[in-house]
């Protein structure tokens, strides 16, 4: 029997508050919620912590939500991202989806949308994890 | 930008209407002037050639009839001595023989002594004992071997003129003498036909008429002193002159060693008639010629003005929607900045009131009596962020660069799509939705998603119009572009979609704006303004045009015109 693993968002947005606001009731939901104001300080916060997925806001200031995603993916490629947009239109989240993202929010996205999204990613990921897990189980059964 | 006025027109009509006659009328005078001048020079000219010519050939007839005359008689007293001449039958042989030669010109001939006594003659007159020795001719002919005397009346007291011919010198002198008559010698002058007004005459030096002229002046009477100015001159003279206020034209030339003038005249008006003719033809062909110049200018002008009417309206037109178009892009891209920006702020005020939602779940704070309050005040600040989010969505899909995806479309099935969704609706609201589709409507290129919006949308506006119930007509034809015509299906022809509601109508300040973004009549929170904003957009974007025309209490009808072809 496995453990259960428990979900690590990662929130990335240059709204303060927002991120305050959000990562509380991510936790009051019971994630394991952290947040990076921009692009950069969530690269190096993947440097020292596991997430599983990340809520990445694609209009910020310095490197921006796409770019921060292409450097997540090459990286982490496991790593489950879900573009939060501004824009009510598909373009930036199509953009997103071609360079790897999971899925796509617009804002103002409610809490109960992004840990639907987050779940689903989430689920994704982990039987993502478990097919890599069962590929590897066969080629060590043949060795 | 405003259409140019009718005083503008009126001014450029007349400016065009001035510089094309000017254009076309400065030429025609030039060339035709041109032409005139060359020709009535040549004709001038002409007429001087003819008129010499003439004088210099009866000048020479004259002449040779003079010079033949005396030649002859010169002969005959170098043939003939006095004693044989002297014989009245020698004489008639010699006259007859000379009256054959020259035409019956000579009337009579004779033989004078040196004392002036005719000793012989031959005529009809009875002159045989006549004496001239106080005669003029008599004394001239004593001094000259040859004598050609002038017109004169003599004995016989008829017009004639006489050659005498001496021969022998001093005391035992004789001479020949032949009379002319002056009628039968003018008929060499007079017979000349030059033109109605041509005639020839000869006059001495003393301005006596030696000849008839043939339009007043007889023989022997005195041409008028003002008339003449008898100079001696070499050759020939050519000029003009008045007579009785008529102009003349004259040439002349001496004759008889300078004591005969030959006149040849014309009148200016007769000599220059077919000149004249010409340029009376002329003058009426350029008048004609003007009059058509004015006329094809007014009615070409009048085309060239109503095209640049036209053009100057279709231009207007161009300007407005280009107007139009600017202001929707420059709304879009601002509201779209806008939109975006609000989004994050929204995004913090939904995530706060849902933390204090979650923050209330606590059964405490349910005990509290405030809570229903507080609870309900939370759903409401969810429920305009909501709406706020719509209309940045709205927004923000305004702003959209859409791509087109063009396919071949059929306007019939795309609008019967679009109504079978709102045909229920409708029904229940107690409007008729009526078709009036063209027969044969030709497929177009255009795209399909777009133009289903665009429809769906312009339904929905009739449908709101038509809260009481009413009609709706929904229609099509083909609209050329050339020449009006229903039924010419080339590819310049437009597809035309007409929604028409017979709703409450527009009112003329509301239909100016109704394209405009944000602009709406409706209730707040029931529309944001920018439904038909985007359907001008789309329809630009496809290349076609649309536009309401509305009455208050009539209702509304919304065009589209969309090319068969997308460009």
């Amino acid at each position: 029997m496995v453990a259960m693993v428990k979900m690590r968002i990662m929130l990335v947005d240059d709204e303060e508050r927002f991120l305050q606001t959000s990562q509380k009731m991510l936790i009051k939901h019971g994630y394991d919620a952290m947040v990076a104001s921009s692009g950069e300080e969530c690269l190096v916060k993947l440097e020292q912590e596991l997430v599983h997925v990340i809520i990445l806001d694609v209009k910020m200031p310095g490197m921006g939500g796409i770019e921060t995603l292409k450097q997540i993916k090459q990286k982490y490629p496991m790593i489950e991202v879900i573009m939060l947009t501004g824009h009510g239109t598909a373009e930036s989240a199509v953009e997103g989806l071609k360079s790897g993202a999971t899925d796509y929010l617009t804002k103002p996205a409610n809490i109960e949308d992004i840990v639907a999204k987050a779940e689903e990613a989430f689920s994704r990921h982990l039987a993502l994890e478990e097919k890599i897990r069962l590929v590897e189980a066969i080629k060590q059964a043949h060795i | 930008m405003t259409t140019p006025s009718k005083k503008s027109y009126t001014n450029l009509r007349r400016h065009i209407i001035i510089t094309l006659c000017i254009a076309a009328i400065i030429p025609v005078i030039f060339i035709g002037g041109g032409v005139y001048f060359e020709y009535r020079k040549s004709m001038t000219a002409k007429i001087k050639n003819q008129l010499t010519s003439i004088v210099m050939h009866h000048k020479e007839s004259i002449e040779r009839f003079l010079h033949e005359a005396s030649a002859a008689m010169r002969l005959v007293v170098e043939l003939k001595s006095f004693e044989e001449i002297s014989q009245q039958n020698t004489l008639q042989l010699i006259f007859k023989t000379l009256q054959i030669e020259y035409n019956h010109a000579f009337e009579d001939i004779g033989i004078i002594d040196h004392k002036g006594n005719h000793v012989a003659y031959v005529g009809t007159h009875d002159l045989q004992t006549r004496n001239y020795s106080s005669s003029i001719w008599f004394k001239e002919a004593m001094e000259k071997q040859i004598y050609i005397s002038d017109v004169f009346l003599g004995y016989r007291n008829i017009p004639h003129f006489i050659i005498a011919v001496r021969q022998g010198k001093g005391e035992s002198f004789w001479i020949l003498r032949a009379t002319i008559n002056a009628y039968t010698f003018g008929h060499l002058v007079e017979n000349i036909r030059l033109g109605r007004t041509g005639e020839a005459f000869i006059i001495n030096t003393d301005g006596i008429y030696q000849t008839r002229a043939r339009f007043g002046g007889n023989v022997m009477e005195t041409v008028d002193s003002n008339f003449l100015n008898i100079e001696h001159f070499d050759d020939l003279r050519l000029w003009e002159t008045e007579k009785n206020e008529v102009k003349l034209i004259r040439a002349k030339a001496w004759l008889k060693n300078n004591t005969w003038l030959l006149i040849v005249q014309q009148e200016v008006d007769d000599a220059f008639s077919e000149l004249f003719n010409t340029r009376n033809r002329a003058i009426i062909l350029f008048i004609f010629g003007i009059i058509l110049v004015g006329v094809v200018t007014f009615l070409t002008t009048e085309l060239l003005i109503k095209r640049i009417e036209k053009a100057d309206k279709e231009k207007e037109l161009l300007d407005e929607q280009l107007i139009q178009s600017q202001k929707i892009a420059s709304i879009g891209e601002f509201s779209a900045g806008i939109a975006h920006e609000i989004n994050n702020p929204l995004a913090v005020i939904n995530v706060e009131a849902e933390l204090i939602q979650t923050l209330f779940k606590r059964e405490d704070y349910k005990k509290e009596s405030e809570f229903d309050d507080i609870d309900d005040s939370l759903r409401e600040i969810k429920k305009q962020v909501n709406r706020c989010k719509e209309i940045t969505h709205k927004l923000l899909n305004f702003a959209r660069k859409m791509d087109s995806v063009i396919l071949e479309v059929n306007m019939h099935n795309l609008i019967d799509e679009v109504v079978a969704m709102r045909e229920r609706e409708a029904s229940f609201m107690n409007i008729a939705i009526l078709k009036e589709y063209q027969a044969e409507l030709p497929l177009i290129f255009s795209d399909p998603s777009l133009l289903r919006q665009v429809i769906l949308n312009l339904i929905n506006n009739a449908i709101d119009a038509l809260a009481k119930g009413g009609e709706l007509v929904i229609g099509t034809r083909i609209e050329s572009v050339k020449n009006g015509s229903q039924k010419n299906n080339s590819q310049n022809d437009t597809v035309v979609i007409f929604i028409k509601d017979s709703g409450m109508g527009i009112p003329e300040d509301n239909l100016k704006k109704i394209f405009d973004p944000f602009f709406t009549t409706k209730p707040p929170g029931k529309g944001t303004g920018l439904g038909l904003s985007i359907c001008h957009g789309i329809i630009q974007k496809l290349g076609g045009s649309i536009f309401a025309e509305s009455e208050v209490g009539k209702g509304t009808i919304f065009t589209i015109k969309l090319p068969i072809e997308y460009k």
